[in-house]
């Protein structure tokens, strides 16, 4: 290192002196737009570090050596201009708008910018336009479809809904493979993202590989999300804004049920039932629920024998938002702010979930010489009020509750739940088995506040011309806590003899997470011997992390309906966790180019970790990348009409991914149920941990081509790339009879391979009309290479019958299931007597649960005000475990169940094995007790009925909006009237036998992906109205 | 200005001050121990023992499912599987897994200890016995002498049962050695959770663990010599058999997590509301029918008598409704009763002091024991622990009944006698021993096999779970017909 440093000093001595007479220049730099003037653009002397910035009023002036021959003038969004100085000294200039892509500022790690050509990875960038079209309360949604390479699943539909950012698919088998999050500089979280008012972002830079990410070390792995918020552009005036929208949420869609059986049991109408397993509809009135005694003030319920169309859906309601934002921003000459107070306000389409929060953000800057300090700031509250997950003596989800309301029952009717002489009422209810839906919203609450502050506070000290230091330090710090209770419930045994009686418990939790994040960093940039320039980063970073938890749970409530610790009898249960970590880190990153059209780029970092073992706890990131712009190159591409850019890059790097805290030794838990009074139990972990465990490690290959065409009005960037992960920090699954559940080491390889592409463009372009396009198509897949001798596949999550793996030679992840025996002619195998189908013992690999390929389509078209704005998104080639439709079987609602008219069948293209390996057509042999357990317990013990096609072609966002003429408002105070209709959801495709649910929802938000439609509630579609007003 | 500079700097420093290794010295866990001594393990140990026994769905449950004794009321779709005898992969999984990585893992922690901990050890080597009978029992061959070692062995290999059973029966013997030789002072109190600490008592457990594991050898032709000579070291022992069931009991009582095990899965949750299996399962018609042809007192304490009378179900009967609708509702049929639902702080029995008898009368009928009481005093002794265990009384008017299988006079054949007694007074306690004896000498005879189920009789074993396929493939054999693949005992 200290070597660089000498030769740097030799060559800027060498710099020095190059430069004698001077001569004074000066001008003005103004938009061919609005012909306003540009405060802020770079003016430099081509060859040299010697330049200024415009002023206020987009005027400069500036001394140059008698030997200067270009000025060159640049500023982000326009495209960079030259011009030569000759004996002019006065220059008035005219800056065009860029055109997409490929001379834009890309914001790369470390929040340094460089110019695209620059680049030698790939990385693509979201600016607010694109995120807040259809005013969207969290940004991750609103990255959906747009940029290649990131897959964003939303999990839920609730009021407060979770996403999974994945780029480029998967890397590590059990480790965390969600991109990193950076905010203004400051490593953050996703938490933190979810938390950003998204119409306080002014762009977003995703570094898709690790390469581009390299910079930040053992965080890298998964690629980088950057995000900038705005800040008072420079000569702004004072403006105030409103951003508000109101959108309605609806059940988009709900499984397709039968609706020729109601309730009963085996065929017979039984009153009380949840299940679908009654006769065929008739349509005569009949009882539903308990008889009520003579005098009870309730007639004993009846209702037609028929289906109620749609009663699960009417449950639902229609969900609202309000979201509302006020910014004001501005800027001086040595400053910016930007302020915002932001409001959203949920009412979800479970009655009575609701969510709210607001959103504070400061933002501001100031320059002081050549020291520029600036803060950004911002704080987070929310109120998340829920219905419980654990519902009911068996604690199970709301949605369970609706589905276990058979066909004929009038659901909805059931909402006066806490009126004694109702329907609804726990003792007069229907259901013997499972309660009201409506009792459940009332009777399980689930309430979580949380808070968040991000500050961050940057220095910059322009030390010389040709060097800077930029100090930055960052602190994250969530805390927050929740009420989660239940009431008790019990029964009048003579009216509901088989329910359940609900035990009630009162559940408080806090939490609080403390990150705090240091960096600082020299950058230096030279040019040297005419052609060379040489860009360089030296630095360090020191990141710590304190997270404490806390639980306590009472049960048994004394007094009904107050929800205190101090009201629950026997003990409590509580628990405390805290965890630490810490790493510091010193890196380098040097970028050396040649006539600016070639750049060779070499960084490393070296991590010391507290998560490892101290002497194994050290590791170095290199990465090695080579940019070459082809058009400013090669002599017969230049200037030509179509072709206006070409680029190839290439790159590779080596990072590791780090190890959890505490991971390292195995552990004793306190043992469930202990303490019994002085008698204390602990038990040993179940996983064992690999004495020698170590860091992962990814390596990464890729190449890229970016074209623009036509002075880039269309570009294409493509990219390949290949990864490598070793040594994969796996919880393998041991045989349980080595005594241990899992065992943590490192192992196998996984390779994943893919190809990223984006072109679009204006492919129209008059004055007023222009149609904007832009298609991306991400291709990847992740092959488990090897896991260790002897073992071929670990389980990720699997309930013996059904799972998550990863397996050897195949996708990851795998879902895996057990399936249907069947004959060399892949006709099913039943038993000769019961006519039942036989399953494998081994559970089948059915395919990978992440996309073969995705699509986005983003089009805008405008005329004059006007524009309308679609994104759409497919994804296909994966599966999806329809858990919904598996827990559902046992309802008989499922049209399965209603396959073969509820009777003893054949099943088609069936055999009998009447010696080994001799297969013989069954004609004959039919199910026995088709009614109904061959249903609830043959068909759906075999899960692969259950493993769907996960394909869907989603329209996320339609946006229409109008944006009134400037002479019309221009005798008013405002400056900026727009007015949309936004959409988000309205239409989604999928495949027929998918009968259930989105499979974009997933329980967890892990590896453990495709499993998913049975804690969520249906999916939703939204649609309402945005404004946008400025003064 | 020049503060500003000053400030930055030295926040440099402190990130330079911050690459001392101290920073990173963080990794200690302040929520978990990696140490902890013997007297936290065994507790935890016993407990999960319990657990494996008693708990919703594991061996007693599949016992009594096996053996005909439970069945279910209508409105309940339980015990699918076990009707149609689907004994496949993932069938009671949980017995095969949970004994290893619960259980075993933890009595291994103890067998591992070095001699200061000489009767921690003991204990260990003890209840690693009586769990890995119960493992051959079950499955057969098994995981056993690579088996344990975590991380030293992620793939332990099968050992042949037979050879399973004779090393138990060696550590059996080297555990009793280690308590006689302890010389240290670290011996269990109360955290021995199933004899407070008393190691005379873990003697004679160990010698009830032999004598269970020699008498279910004793139909095997060929095996006598063997099975006296083991006998025999248990007499030269002297310390003889338990004197009263053998259980776990930590203080349960009626909360959250600390109840007893049967209560909690088949009595009452903590907050005292009954539990969904309580009113699903219940008698079946054979045993009610059965109990009260024999004029049986233990009747109402096994099973709960309905104001209407007892009433079992059929065993697997898919129409409820046929020929009288609701005639099988939860409050019509006998569901288990006071005998076996005592309290939520009832012991968790693991080993009944009737089926030591009972185990001890059958070797004195075959002669493999020559001494002491006679077979039909143990027999008697059996039915008596029996009835106490129940709380029933009546026991000698019951067993001088001149009814076959009843009474031991009137009982031509001694050893169908004592094999269908242990069939009632294992019923809810340790139904998986009579299922084992059923396996071994089809008795009870004609006892009917469920109405969905499409064999001739009920399995002899369960499968291996499918972890194994997955995680241990190239050692597990290869899925036994679970209906005539025998375990060597039963050959």
């Amino acid at each position: 290192m200290k070597k660089v440093a000498l030769l740097l000093a030799l060559l800027l001595l060498g710099l020095q002196g190059l430069f004698a007479q001077t001569r004074d220049i000066s001008g003005t730099v103004t938009s061919s737009e609005d012909k306003s003037p540009i405060p802020g653009v770079s003016v430099v002397v081509k060859g040299s570090t010697l330049g200024t910035i415009t002023d206020m009023n987009g005027t400069f002036s500036l001394k140059v050596p008698g030997n200067a021959q270009t000025l060159m003038f640049s500023f982000v969004g326009m495209n960079s201009l030259e011009v030569p100085i000759g004996s002019q000294v006065r220059f008035d200039i005219l800056m065009y708008p860029a055109t997409f892509g490929v001379d834009e500022v890309v914001v790369t790690a470390m929040g340094i910018k460089r110019e695209k050509r620059e680049i030698t990875y790939q990385t693509q960038k979201v600016d607010q336009e694109e995120l807040v079209k259809i005013a969207p309360t969290r940004v991750a949604s609103a990255l959906a479809g747009k940029v290649a390479g990131l897959q964003i699943n939303v999990q839920d539909n609730g009021v407060n809904p979770s996403t999974q950012i994945l780029l480029r698919g998967l890397r590590s088998i059990t480790g965390n493979n969600s991109a990193l999050i950076v905010i203004d500089g400051s490593i953050a979280s996703q938490g933190a993202f979810d938390a950003l008012n998204p119409s306080d972002i002014a762009d977003i830079s995703v570094l898709k590989g690790a390469t581009a990410a390299a910079l930040y070390g053992s965080n890298a792995g998964n690629g980088a999300i950057l995000v900038s918020t705005k800040t008072g552009q420079k000569g702004q005036k004072f403006t105030v804004g409103l951003n508000a929208a109101y959108t309605a949420e609806m059940v988009a869609y709900m499984p397709d049920f039968q609706s020729e059986y109601g309730t009963g049991w085996e065929g017979a109408y039984d009153a009380v039932e949840n299940t679908n397993w009654g006769p065929r509809f008739d349509g005569t009135l009949r009882q539903i629920g308990p008889t009520f005694p003579e005098g009870y003030g309730l007639a004993t319920q009846m209702v037609p024998y028929a289906p109620v169309k749609d009663n699960a859906l009417h449950f639902f309601e229609t969900g609202d938002t309000y979201n509302n934002t006020v910014y004001l921003s501005g800027s001086t000459e040595n400053s910016s702010y930007y302020m915002s107070v932001g409001d959203q306000r949920t009412d979800g389409i479970v009655p009575d979930d609701t969510y709210q929060r607001n959103t504070f953000r400061v933002n501001a800057s100031k320059k002081m010489g050549k020291v520029e300090l600036s803060v950004s700031t911002t704080f987070f509250t929310d109120k998340t009020d829920v219905v419980g997950s654990s519902i009911g003596d068996q604690d199970r989800p709301l949605y369970w509750f609706i589905l276990n309301t058979s066909a004929n029952i009038p659901l909805s009717t059931y909402k006066d739940w806490q009126n004694p002489l109702s329907y609804g009422y726990a003792d007069n209810y229907y259901n013997a088995y499972y309660q009201n839906p409506y009792w459940a919203i009332g009777t399980n609450r689930n309430i979580d506040e949380s808070n968040r502050f991000i500050g961050n506070l940057n220095l910059t000290w322009d030390i010389l011309d040709w060097l800077s230091f930029t100090a930055r330090g960052g602190m994250n710090n969530v805390w927050g806590n929740g009420k989660n209770w239940r009431a008790a419930q019990t029964y009048n045994a003579d009216l509901q003899p088989s329910a359940g009686a609900v035990s009630s418990f009162v559940e408080d939790s806090e939490y609080q997470t403390k990150t705090y994040t240091g960096d600082g960093l020299f950058t230096a940039n030279f040019k040297f011997l005419e052609d060379f320039s040489l860009k360089s980063i030296l630095g360090g970073t020191v990141y710590a992390t304190d997270y404490r938890g806390s639980t306590l749970r009472a049960n048994n409530l004394s007094i009904p309906g107050f929800y205190d610790i101090s009201n629950g009898t026997g003990e409590l249960d509580g628990s405390v966790d805290e965890e630490l970590k810490r790493y510091f880190g010193f890196y380098g990153d040097f970028t050396l180019g040649y006539r600016n059209f070639l750049f060779l780029n070499f960084s490393g970092r070296n991590d010391w970790t507290s998560t490892l073992a101290k002497g194994n706890n050290s590791y170095f990131y290199p990465a090695v990348g080579l940019s070459f712009v082809l058009t400013d190159a090669i002599e017969a591409l230049k200037n030509n009409e179509i072709l206006s850019f070409a680029k190839i890059t290439g790159s590779n790097s080596t990072v590791y991914n780090d190890l959890s805290p505490y991971r390292i030794n195995e552990k004793y838990y306190q043992a469930t149920g202990f303490p019994f009074g002085s008698i204390n139990g602990f038990y040993l972990d179940g996983s064992a941990v690999d004495a020698n465990i170590t860091k992962e490690k990814i390596n990464t290959s890729e190449v890229g081509l970016n074209l623009g065409f036509f002075d880039s009005r269309m570009w294409l960037d493509a990219s390949w790339f290949k990864t490598i992960t070793s040594d994969l920090i796996t919880n393998t699954t041991p045989s349980r009879a080595s005594g241990a559940t899992g065992f943590l080491t490192n192992i196998g390889e996984l390779e994943g391979t893919g190809i990223e592409l984006t072109l679009g463009g204006s492919v129209f372009k008059t004055k007023d009309f222009q149609w904007d396009i832009s298609a991306n198509y991400t291709s990847n897949k992740t092959v488990v290479n090897e896991i260790y001798e002897g073992l071929d596949e670990v389980a990720v999550t699997t309930t013996g019958q059904y799972g998550i793996y990863a397996v050897v030679g195949e996708e990851f992840p795998q879902i895996k299931a057990n399936v249907y025996q069947r004959d060399p002619q892949g006709r099913i195998v039943v038993d000769p007597v019961s006519g039942h189908p036989l399953t494998e013992s081994a559970l089948a690999n059915l395919g990978s649960t992440i996309p073969d390929y995705i699509v986005g389509l983003n089009s805008r078209i405008s005329y004059k005000g006007v524009s309308v704005a679609a994104t759409f998104d497919y994804r296909t080639g994966h599966k999806y475990f329809e858990q919904g439709s598996e827990q559902m079987e046992f309802t008989g609602r499922s049209l399965a169940s209603v396959s073969a008219n509820r009777q003893d069948f054949v099943i088609p293209n069936s055999v009998i094995e009447t010696s080994p390996g001799v297969y013989v057509e069954n004609k004959n042999i039919p199910v026995a007790n088709g009614r109904q357990s061959y249903w609830t317990d043959v068909y759906n013990d075999v899960k692969s009925n259950y493993v769907k096609d996960a394909t869907a072609l989603k329209l996320r966002e339609l946006a229409v909006s109008y944006e009134l003429p400037a002479n019309l408002i221009n005798k008013t105070p405002l400056k900026k009237v727009s007015l949309g209709f936004i959409g988000r959801n309205l239409f989604t495709w999928l495949p027929a036998d998918n009968h259930f649910s989105d499979p974009e929802f997933n329980n967890n938000n892990d590896n453990r992906i495709g499993i998913g439609g049975y804690f969520q509630s249906p999916p939703t579609k939204s649609m309402g109205f945005s404004l946008n007003v400025e003064f | 200005m020049k503060n500003i500079i000053k400030y930055f700097t030295l926040l440099l420093v402190i990130i330079s001050l911050a690459s001392c290794e101290d920073f990173l010295d963080v990794n200690i866990d302040p929520n978990n121990p990696v140490t902890v001594t013997p007297d936290l393990v065994l507790p935890t140990a016993q407990l999960y023992t319990a657990q494996v026994i008693k708990n919703d769905r594991r061996l007693n449950t599949l016992g009594n499912m096996f053996m005909y004794n439970w069945s279910t009321s209508d409105g309940f779709s339980w015990y699918t599987d076990e009707y149609k005898y689907n004994v496949t992969s993932s069938f009671y999984q949980g017995i095969f897994n949970d004994t290893y990585s619960g259980a075993l893992k933890q009595y291994q922690i103890l067998d591992q200890l070095d001699s200061t901990y000489s009767c921690y050890k003991a204990i260990g080597k003890i209840m690693k016995a009586y769990h890995f009978q119960l493992l051959v029992d079950t499955y057969g061959d098994i995981p056993y002498f690579e088996a344990l070692q975590r991380s030293g062995e992620a793939t332990p290999a099968y050992d042949d049962a037979k050879l399973i059973y004779e090393d138990l029966i060696l550590q059996l013997t080297a555990a009793i050695k280690l308590i006689d030789d302890n010389r240290s002072n670290k011996v269990p109190g109360a955290d021995d959770i199933m004899f407070g600490g008393d190691m005379d008592s873990w003697k004679q457990f160990a010698n009830s663990v032999k004598l269970r594991i020699l008498v279910r050898q004793s139909s095997m032709s060929g095996r006598d010599g063997y099975i006296k000579e083991q006998l025999n070291i248990i007499a030269q022992e002297g310390s003889g058999f338990i004197t009263e069931d053998a259980s776990v009991n930590p203080g349960y009582v009626a909360q959250q997590d600390k109840q007893s095990p049967f209560w909690e899965a088949y009595g009452k949750d903590a907050s005292g509301t009954i539990q969904m299996n309580n009113n699903a399962t219940c008698a079946s018609d054979y045993i009610i029918n059965y109990l009260k042809a024999t004029k049986d007192p233990r009747i109402d304490r096994i099973y709960e008598k309905p104001s209407t009378d007892h009433l079992g179900v059929p065993q697997g009967l898919l129409d409820y409704d046929t020929p009288v609708v609701d005639q099988y509702m939860p409050a019509l049929v006998s569901n288990l009763g006071p005998g076996l639902l005592k309290s939520a702080s009832m012991d968790a029995v693991i080993y009944t002091l009737a089926e030591c008898y009972l185990n001890q009368a059958e070797a004195r009928q075959r002669g493999l024991i020559t001494t002491g009481d006679d077979a039909k005093t143990l027999y008697q002794k059996g039915i008596e622990a029996s009835f106490n265990y129940l709380g029933a009384t009546g026991a000698e008017g019951y067993y001088l009944q001149n009814v076959d299988l009843v009474g031991w006079d009137a009982s031509p054949n001694k050893i169908k006698a004592i094999i269908t007694q242990k069939w009632i007074a294992t019923n809810g306690i340790t139904a998986e021993q009579s299922w084992f004896d059923y396996n071994r000498t089809k008795f009870p005879a004609n006892l009917p096999v469920s109405m969905q189920g499409s064999t001739p009789d009920r399995p002899v074993r369960l499968a291996y779970p499918s972890g194994e396929f997955s995680s241990n493939g190239d050692n597990v054999p290869a899925q036994p017909n679970v209906f005539t693949e025998k375990i060597f005992w039963a050959k």
